[in-house]
C-alpha cells in the first residue's frame, strides 16, 4: 500500500472514531457524570442518523425524504427528535430505580430498529436509505473529499467537547455528580432529582444524535443493520469505559481506542483459518465483550481517571 | 381461539425463563441481563447432546407416540440443564461473583451481564454458525381438540412439561431447607446471613436452579419453532417485562406476568392488526410482536412512577 492509501486508510478511520466520539461525550454526561445507565445509545445514535438521511438526502419515491435541505437543518431535526424520544422513555423510569432505564432504553433500541425495519414508507425498511449527500462535497476533488470531512468532524468534537466541558463544570454539572453519588443527600439539598436526570438524559441522548447525523454522511448509506446492539450500542459503552468516565478527553480518547482496537482486530481476524474468516465478525464482538470485562475489573476508571 | 393456546405456549416458554429470572433479582440483587442467552445456552446444549454425544452412545433415533421427539429428548433436556446451569456457575464465579466482593453497585453486575449476553450470543455464532437448526425436520399433524383448540402433541408436551416443572420448583421451595433459605434471601439477604444461612450456597443454588429452568425453555422453544442465535436477545424484554408486572422475587407473579406477556404478544398482535385494518392504517402488526412486551412493561412502570410521587 503506498502513502496516499494509507493516509486515506487513516482519515476514514478518524472520521469514523469522531462520530463515535460524539456519542460517547452524550453518554458521558449521562453515565459519566449523572450516573444514568442507558443502554439503548442505538435508539439515539439511529434516530440522529436516519433523521439526517431524510432531511438531507435525495429524492426517492420509495420511502419519506428527499427534502434535500441544509446539513444544518437536518442537524436540528435530529437533535429535536430524538430530546422528544428521551424525554418519552424519561417519564416511565427516571423516579425509579437505575436498572429501569437501563431495561426501558434497551427496550426503545428494539423498538426503533423494528420500526425502521419494518415501515418501508419512512425510510426504506430492510432496503435501508441512500443518496445521503456529502457536505461541502463541492469543494474540493471526490478523491480529497475524506480530508474534508475529516476537517468538518473534528470542528464539530470541538465544539462539542468544549461546550460539554463548560457544561459539566458548572454548577448544573456538580449537581449531576451530587445525583449520581448520593440521590438522597441531593434531594436533601433541595435539588429536584427527577428534573436534573431529565435534563441530562436529554442532553446527552441530543448529543449522541449529532454523532448519529454526522456517522450517516461518513457512511452514506443506512440500514436496520447498522444500529443493531453491537455496534450502536456496545461499542460505545466500551469506548467510555476504556477513555475513563467522568471525564470528556477519556471519553473522546476511548473512542479512537476501541475503534482502533476493532479495527486493528477485525485486520487481525483475516489471518483465522479459512473455516473460520466467515465468522470473524463474531470473535471480534467477543473480543470486544471480553475487552469491557477486563475494563471494569481491573481499571473501572479507565486510561484517564476522573477529573 | 387458536391465538390463545400459542399465547399459553409461548406464555409456558417465558415463565420458565421468568421464575429464574425473579429468583436472581430478588436473591442476588441484580438485573440479569444475560438470562436470555440461559435460554439460547440451553436450547445449543440440547441440539449438542441430542446430535453428537447420544449418537456417539447408540442412542438416538427412536420417537414417542405422536411426538417428533424420543427419549433421547428426555436426555437431551436433563443434559442442556445440567451445562447451561454449570456454565453460569463458573460464570458468576469467575466473573460476577470478584464484582460482588468489591461492593460493586446491582447496575455494574446488570452492565457486566448485558456484555456477557452478547459474548454468548456471538459464541453460540462461531460455534454452531449464524443460521437455525431444528431438533427435527419432521413435520407434525396438527390434532382437532373440542373448542375448535388446534394444538401439535409437541405442544401439549411443551405445556404438560411447564406445568411439572413449576410445581416442582413451589415443592422445593416450599419445603426444602435451601428452598427456604432461599425464600429467606429473596426477602433480606442480610437477615437472612444473621440467622446462620450459608448465602453463598444459596447464590449458587439460584444460579443452578433458575438456569436450568431457563435453559428448559430454550429447548421447549427449540421444539416449538426453531434455534437461532438471536433467540436469546428476542426473549429478554418479554423476560422483565413478565418480572416487572409480577413484582420481582414473586413466584405466581411471574408465572402470571410470564402468561400475560405470552397472551398479550400472540392474542394482542391480531386484534390489534384488526383495528388498525378497521381504521384504513396500513401497518403490518406482526412484525412488532416483540414490542408488545416492551409497551406493556412501560406501562407497569408509569403505573410504578406515580406511586413512587
Amino acid at each position: 500500500m503506498n502513502i496516499s492509501g494509507i493516509l486515506g486508510y487513516l482519515a476514514t478511520f478518524a472520521i469514523a472514531a469522531g462520530a463515535y466520539a460524539i456519542a460517547s461525550l452524550g453518554l458521558n454526561i449521562q453515565f459519566g457524570y449523572t450516573g444514568l445507565y442507558n443502554f439503548g445509545i442505538a435508539a439515539f445514535f439511529a434516530t440522529g442518523a436516519y433523521v439526517e438521511g431524510i432531511i438531507t438526502g435525495g429524492h426517492s419515491t420509495e420511502h419519506l425524504g428527499g427534502f434535500g435541505l441544509p446539513v444544518v437543518v437536518g442537524v436540528l431535526a435530529a437533535m429535536v427528535v430524538s430530546a422528544v424520544l428521551a424525554y418519552l422513555i424519561g417519564i416511565p423510569t427516571l423516579r425509579l430505580k437505575g436498572e429501569f432505564l437501563g431495561i426501558s432504553s434497551l427496550g426503545i433500541a428494539e423498538t426503533i430498529r423494528l420500526i425502521l425495519t419494518n415501515e418501508k414508507w419512512l425510510a426504506g425498511g430492510v432496503w435501508g436509505l441512500g443518496d445521503i449527500p456529502r457536505p461541502l462535497g463541492n469543494l474540493v476533488a471526490p478523491k480529497l473529499y475524506n480530508w474534508v470531512y475529516l476537517g468538518l468532524i473534528i470542528v464539530v468534537v470541538g465544539i462539542i467537547y468544549f461546550l460539554v466541558q463548560k457544561i459539566t463544570s458548572s454548577p448544573w454539572g456538580r449537581v449531576l455528580k451530587a445525583i449520581r453519588e448520593d440521590e438522597g443527600v441531593a434531594a436533601a439539598m433541595g435539588k429536584n432529582v427527577y428534573k436534573y436526570k431529565m435534563q441530562s438524559l436529554i442532553l446527552g441522548s441530543v448529543i449522541m444524535a449529532v454523532g448519529g447525523a454526522f456517522y450517516a454522511h461518513y457512511i452514506g448509506y443506512l440500514s436496520p443493520e447498522s444500529f443493531r446492539p453491537l455496534m450502536g450500542t456496545f461499542i460505545i459503552w466500551a469506548m467510555l469505559m476504556a477513555g475513563g468516565k467522568g471525564n470528556n478527553k477519556g471519553a473522546i480518547l476511548g473512542a479512537f481506542v476501541v475503534w482502533g482496537v476493532w479495527t486493528f482486530t477485525e485486520f487481525l481476524v483475516n489471518y483465522l483459518p479459512s473455516a473460520l474468516a466467515s465468522r470473524a465478525g463474531y470473535i471480534n464482538a467477543i473480543f470486544i465483550a471480553i475487552l469491557f470485562q477486563v475494563l471494569i475489573r481491573f481499571r473501572p476508571q479507565g486510561i484517564l481517571s476522573e477529573d | 381461539m387458536n391465538f390463545v393456546v400459542n399465547g399459553i405456549i409461548l406464555g409456558s416458554i417465558i415463565a420458565l425463563g421468568a421464575i429464574g429470572l425473579s429468583l436472581t433479582t430478588a436473591i442476588l440483587n441484580f438485573y440479569n441481563f444475560a438470562h436470555g442467552a440461559s435460554l439460547l445456552l440451553g436450547a445449543y446444549m440440547g441440539y449438542t447432546v441430542l446430535t453428537e454425544f447420544l449418537p456417539r452412545l447408540g442412542l438416538g433415533g427412536s420417537t414417542f407416540p405422536y411426538l417428533s421427539f424420543g427419549f433421547p429428548m428426555i436426555i437431551a433436556i436433563i443434559g442442556s440443564m445440567g451445562l447451561t446451569a454449570g456454565i453460569m456457575i463458573v460464570i458468576d464465579r469467575f466473573v460476577y461473583k470478584p464484582l460482588r466482593d468489591r461492593g460493586s453497585g446491582p447496575l455494574i453486575l446488570g452492565m457486566s451481564s448485558l456484555f456477557m449476553a452478547l459474548m454468548l450470543r456471538n459464541l453460540v455464532r462461531t460455534i454452531w454458525g449464524p443460521s437455525v437448526h431444528y431438533y427435527s425436520n419432521e413435520i407434525q399433524m396438527v390434532r382437532e381438540l373440542p373448542l375448535g383448540i388446534r394444538i401439535t402433541p409437541d405442544q401439549i408436551f411443551i405445556i404438560g412439561l411447564t406445568i411439572v416443572l413449576v410445581v416442582l420448583t413451589q415443592l422445593f421451595l416450599k419445603r426444602t431447607k435451601m428452598g427456604q433459605a432461599m425464600r429467606a434471601a429473596s426477602d433480606n439477604i442480610d437477615l437472612a446471613m444473621i440467622t446462620g444461612i450459608d448465602t453463598e450456597k444459596v447464590v449458587i443454588w439460584t444460579w443452578g436452579i433458575g438456569t436450568a429452568l431457563a435453559a428448559v425453555g430454550g429447548v421447549l422453544y427449540g421444539i416449538n419453532v426453531q434455534l437461532r442465535p438471536m433467540m436469546g436477545w428476542y426473549f429478554l424484554l418479554p423476560l422483565f417485562a413478565a418480572v416487572i408486572i409480577g413484582g420481582e422475587g414473586n413466584f405466581y407473579g411471574a408465572l402470571a406476568g410470564a402468561m400475560t406477556v405470552g397472551l398479550a404478544q400472540e392474542v394482542g398482535t391480531p386484534l390489534l392488526q384488526r383495528m388498525f385494518d378497521s381504521m384504513n392504517v396500513q401497518v403490518s402488526m406482526t412484525g412488532y410482536k416483540p414490542a408488545i412486551a416492551f409497551v406493556l412493561m412501560v406501562i407497569v412502570l408509569l403505573v410504578r412512577s406515580y406511586r413512587e410521587e
